[in-house]
């Protein structure tokens, strides 16, 4: 197992670099640089100086080295678009908006699939069931920015119960989080649904019955345990891409999240804001992968102990 | 005296398992099948008997050349094909057919029975289309099929239907050779015995050679000439078919014998079943054999297992 | 009063082709610590009785009629969910055709032994576990407390089998149905658990239903056999006697169609046709497509099971 763990941890290094230099080089193909918006005309002899100033007269790899050794030290840069502060600081102020946005979404959004996924298959082919299927397949189709307008529409509009946008008061939290946790809590209920109609129908199950166990009994520790297998897998790594917010459902809700600076990272050329933000993610992706690998071989024993001794 | 039409010779397999205890500790030569020879006379059947994991089914794979041998020669009527290419090989594929056990899952669920029968002489390019079809509708009424069967698919059959087309499509080429790996295994009684009688039936008409393969000594008795008992990779005993049940030498084979069940209740009796190392422990001794075991001729045309002793 | 008492049962469920008639008026009656065999070809409709004397059909989609199904004075078709759960594993147990999956791979077999034991007594965990110890040595498992430390998919098929025949007999149930339970083995592994069987059923003194297709593991292990064809009895009787004198046309063919019956390669007396159609089976007898003696009353009314001797019966209009 340690040897595993390891081996995946050097794994993720190389992932990690491999990652690095495709940006990079990537972000610096595409035509254009920081200075080359027609909003801000300055002339070529100021955008070489300024160009001089951030290090983008240098050759890219040496470019891609100095960036790179910041990031050893936990120096990310300066964000072109925002100079007054550090990278760091900048997703220091608007990380958690983001993080408590999709977090919580896939905190409440998830368990709740689960529930829902779980008692659809119990009760499978009864109106509860295709309640639940219905739902989740509006839950997956409806685009979310829909969802978040019909929410605007209904709580702000009509009934004038909920602010329609905005982050200062937790209460205002409240629509974009339920907006946000309509895709984690459709996607649960289908996946929860389907694992667990795949076990029921096992053999084993049958076995089960026959020695006398209760249905509680069945569903919660048997049944549940095999279910879950497929499911710690796409948990972490959905947690992971939601986390980092949605750029719809900010922009809906005028939440001051990490979403708009995706976009703006790019559109403005901001290198080290789109570097950072890359390999945080990646990184992120990576960590989530191994620790639901590792779940899962926790849970499954035939990874644990391997094949036929 | 004319080549035997199938022959065999120091046929061997050795898979590589991966050695447990991580990355490093390399591999393990497991020995599916050692230094196996067999001769099939023309117009006969040849039962190769063996339980999982003794290497008969390896065997016939090898034989067929679905899969390559780590060492050995494989004659077909005297012309040795164990080292031709794929394109070399053509021809004599026309001469030699398998029939599997799961005749479900080798049949293409989207053709119909004419096509799937015809199929092979569309590889061979034999014949116009509309004598292909004609072909395959004759063969398929040979087997027991009407005609009209040929619009069908293979769904809409029963195991034993389907294992008829199986051999249909076997047949048409009127292959020298035919390899039947366990095709009655997943039958019915009362089915397995027209399968049975098919294949006595078409083995006389067409002058047919049929290696055997199978678990099940009770069909092996009424189908076959002669017996090759296979154990561990190994032959450990050949001879006649009668000879083998009412002569059999080998401990395993003796083994494999009792374990029949009896066909009448009235000759119930106490069994003493030999583990592994007890068939290993007791390999007959013989003068005249060597150190290590190897076949010994202790009759006409009877071949057993034997170590000096 | 038989341990098991089946009356006219009926079972059906909806598959793609239409309603699958799988048991079409089938009885049964068992007294406490008999052998009887159970033998059909496939969709005869013999592990249907089985599942669904335990109720172990989901319903729906199937259905389960019967004017009486009881197992030991417990009327199953009344029984609520916890009393099934009582006669489960308890009164009545099952063995399973393919021993690979018939356990949960994420646990051990330990535990999947100790909770059988502990649904159905007040055991302590390390007593339950002192059973289990028992019990795998019982079957003959060599070194059963490393087997119960290991998970199912580490052992062999004739290891789980054994290994699930301890955890059937883990509440001395009063009858062991065992469905196929060496089919999926290999033929020496085949007959050591056909010995233990016998022997375990002797030693507790249980009933026993063995449901096989395979007329010589009947042959080997039971005091009465019942022949199924198309969901319906056909003959049942002494062992003996339906191997001696086999008087249904269908056990009379069956029998002939066994290979390996005489020395030398040679063609047998095969059952011309096919199996009938669940869906749609044959009207009367459902066998006298097939048969070589059928009357005219065959193929119109299906002729009701009547006794032709001691311990005989048989439902064939030839015999009456």
């Amino acid at each position: 197992m340690l040897r595993y763990i390891i081996g995946r941890l050097l794994s993720i290094l190389l992932t990690f670099f491999v990652v690095s230099v495709i940006v990079f080089l990537m972000m610096h193909s595409v035509p254009g640089g920081p200075f080359d918006g027609n909003d801000m005309p300055v002339s070529d002899a100021v955008k070489a100086k300024l160009n001089a100033s951030l290090g983008l007269d240098k050759p890219l790899y040496e470019q891609y080295l100095r960036y790179m050794w910041g990031v050893l030290h936990f120096d990310f840069g300066v964000p072109f678009q925002s100079p007054g502060e550090t990278v760091t600081e900048l997703l220091a102020r608007a990380w958690p908006p983001s993080l408590i946005l999709g977090g919580s979404g896939v905190l409440i959004g998830a368990p709740l699939g689960i529930l829902m996924g779980m008692a659809a298959a119990m009760r499978r082919n009864t109106w509860f069931d295709y309640v639940v299927s219905a739902f989740s397949t509006l839950g997956l189709t409806i685009p979310v920015f829909v969802i978040s307008m019909m929410l605007i529409m209904v709580f702000s509009v009509w009934l004038n119960w909920l602010p329609a946008g905005g982050w200062e008061k937790p209460y205002s939290w409240i629509l974009p989080i339920t907006a946000y946790a309509a895709v984690p809590m459709a996607t649960y209920a289908r996946y929860t649904r389907s694992a667990m109609l795949d076990v029921m129908n096992k053999p084993f199950v049958t076995v089960l019955r026959a020695k006398g166990l209760s249905e509680r009994r069945i569903i919660f520790q048997h049944v549940l345990r095999n279910a879950a297998l497929p499911l710690v897998t796409v948990f972490l790594p959905m947690f992971i891409g939601t986390a980092t917010g949605s750029i719809f459902v900010e922009a809906m809700f005028r939440v001051p999240g990490l979403g708009a600076y995706f976009v703006s990272s790019i559109t403005l050329r901001d290198y080290p804001l789109e570097m950072s933000l890359i390999l945080m993610i990646t990184m992120m992706f990576c960590v989530a992968y191994l620790i639901s690998d590792i779940v899962y071989a926790l849970l499954n024993p035939r990874i644990r102990f391997g094949g036929k001794s | 005296m004319t080549a035997p039409v199938l022959e065999l010779r120091n046929l061997s397999k050795t898979f590589q398992l991966p050695r447990k205890g991580g990355w490093f500790a390399g591999y393990i030569d497991h020995h599916a099948v050692r230094d196996v020879s067999l001769t099939l006379p023309r117009n006969t059947i040849l039962g190769l008997v063996g339980e999982s994991g003794s290497g008969k089914s390896t065997t016939g794979l090898m034989t067929m050349r679905l899969m390559e041998p780590t060492s050995g020669r494989i004659l077909i009527d005297g012309a040795d094909i164990s080292a031709l290419t794929p394109a070399a090989l053509k021809p004599y594929r026309r001469q030699m057919q398998i029939v599997f056990q799961d005749s479900y899952s080798a049949l293409d669920p989207m053709m119909t029975l004419a096509r799937i029968v015809a199929e092979p002489l569309h590889i061979h390019g034999i014949g116009t289309p509309d004598d292909q079809t004609e072909q395959a509708l004759a063969m398929l009424d040979r087997v027991g099929l009407h005609r009209s069967y040929g619009q069908r698919y293979p769904h809409e059959l029963s195991g034993g239907q389907r294992q008829r087309v199986a051999i249909a499509r076997a047949l048409i080429l009127r292959p020298k050779v035919l390899v039947a790996d366990e095709p009655t295994s997943a039958l019915d009684v009362s089915v397995k015995a027209q399968i049975i009688n098919l294949l006595l039936d078409l083995q006389q008409e067409m002058g047919l050679s049929i290696l055997f393969i199978s678990h099940d000594l009770s069909v092996v008795r009424s189908l076959t000439d002669r017996v090759a008992v296979m154990f561990n990779g190994r032959i450990v005993e050949t001879a006649a078919t009668e000879t083998i049940f009412s002569d059999a030498r080998h401990p395993y084979t003796q083994g494999l014998l009792s374990a029949i069940p009896v066909l009448n209740p009235r000759d119930r009796r106490p069994r003493r079943f030999l583990t592994a190392e007890e068939i290993e422990r007791g390999i007959p001794r013989l003068p005249g054999a060597g150190t290590s075991p190897a076949l010994v001729q202790v009759a006409p045309d009877h071949l057993v297992e034997a170590v000096a002793g | 009063m038989p341990l098991v008492d089946i009356q006219n049962l009926h079972v059906s469920f909806p598959q793609h082709e239409g309603l699958v008639q799988a048991v079409r008026g089938m009885s049964l009656a068992i007294e406490p610590g008999e052998s009887v065999g159970i033998v059909g070809e496939s969709g005869s409709g013999k592990s249907v009785t089985c599942m669904a004397a335990l109720r172990l059909l989901r319903q729906p989609p199937s259905r389960i009629t019967a004017d009486r199904l009881i197992l030991d004075g417990v009327d199953m078709l009344k029984a609520s969910r916890n009393d099934l759960a009582r006669v489960r594993g308890k009164v009545a147990s099952m063995v399973f055709q393919d021993p690979m999956s018939a356990f949960d791979p994420v646990f051990t077999i330990g535990h999947q032994i100790v909770e059988t034991i502990r649904a159905h007594t007040d055991a302590s965990l390390s007593t339950a576990k002192e059973q289990a110890v028992a019990l795998l040595d019982r079957v003959r498992i060599k070194s059963p407390v490393s087997i119960l430390n290991s998970y199912p998919h580490q052992l062999s098929g004739g290891m789980l089998q054994r290994a699930m025949i301890a955890m059937a007999l883990s509440c001395r149930p009063k009858i062991l149905f065992a469905d196929e339970p060496t089919t999926a083995l290999d033929v020496t592994i085949q007959a050591q658990i056909l010995v233990l069987i016998k022997e375990l059923q002797a030693e507790l003194g249980m009933g026993l239903v063995m449901v096989t297709h395979d007329l010589g593991v009947v042959a080997e292990t039971v005091d009465r056999v019942v022949v199924m064809y198309g969901g319906r009895v056909m003959e049942e009787g002494p062992v003996q006697a339906i191997f001696d004198d086999p008087r249904h046309p269908y056990t009379r063919a069956l029998l002939n169609s066994i290979p390996g019956r005489t020395p030398g390669k040679q063609r047998l007396t095969e059952i011309a046709g096919q199996s009938p159609n669940p869906v749609n089976p044959p009207s009367g007898c459902p066998f006298h497509p097939r048969c070589a003696v059928a009357l005219p009353d065959c193929a119109t009314t299906a002729p009701a099971t009547r006794p032709i001797g001691p311990g005989r019966a048989a439902a064939c209009w030839g015999l009456q």
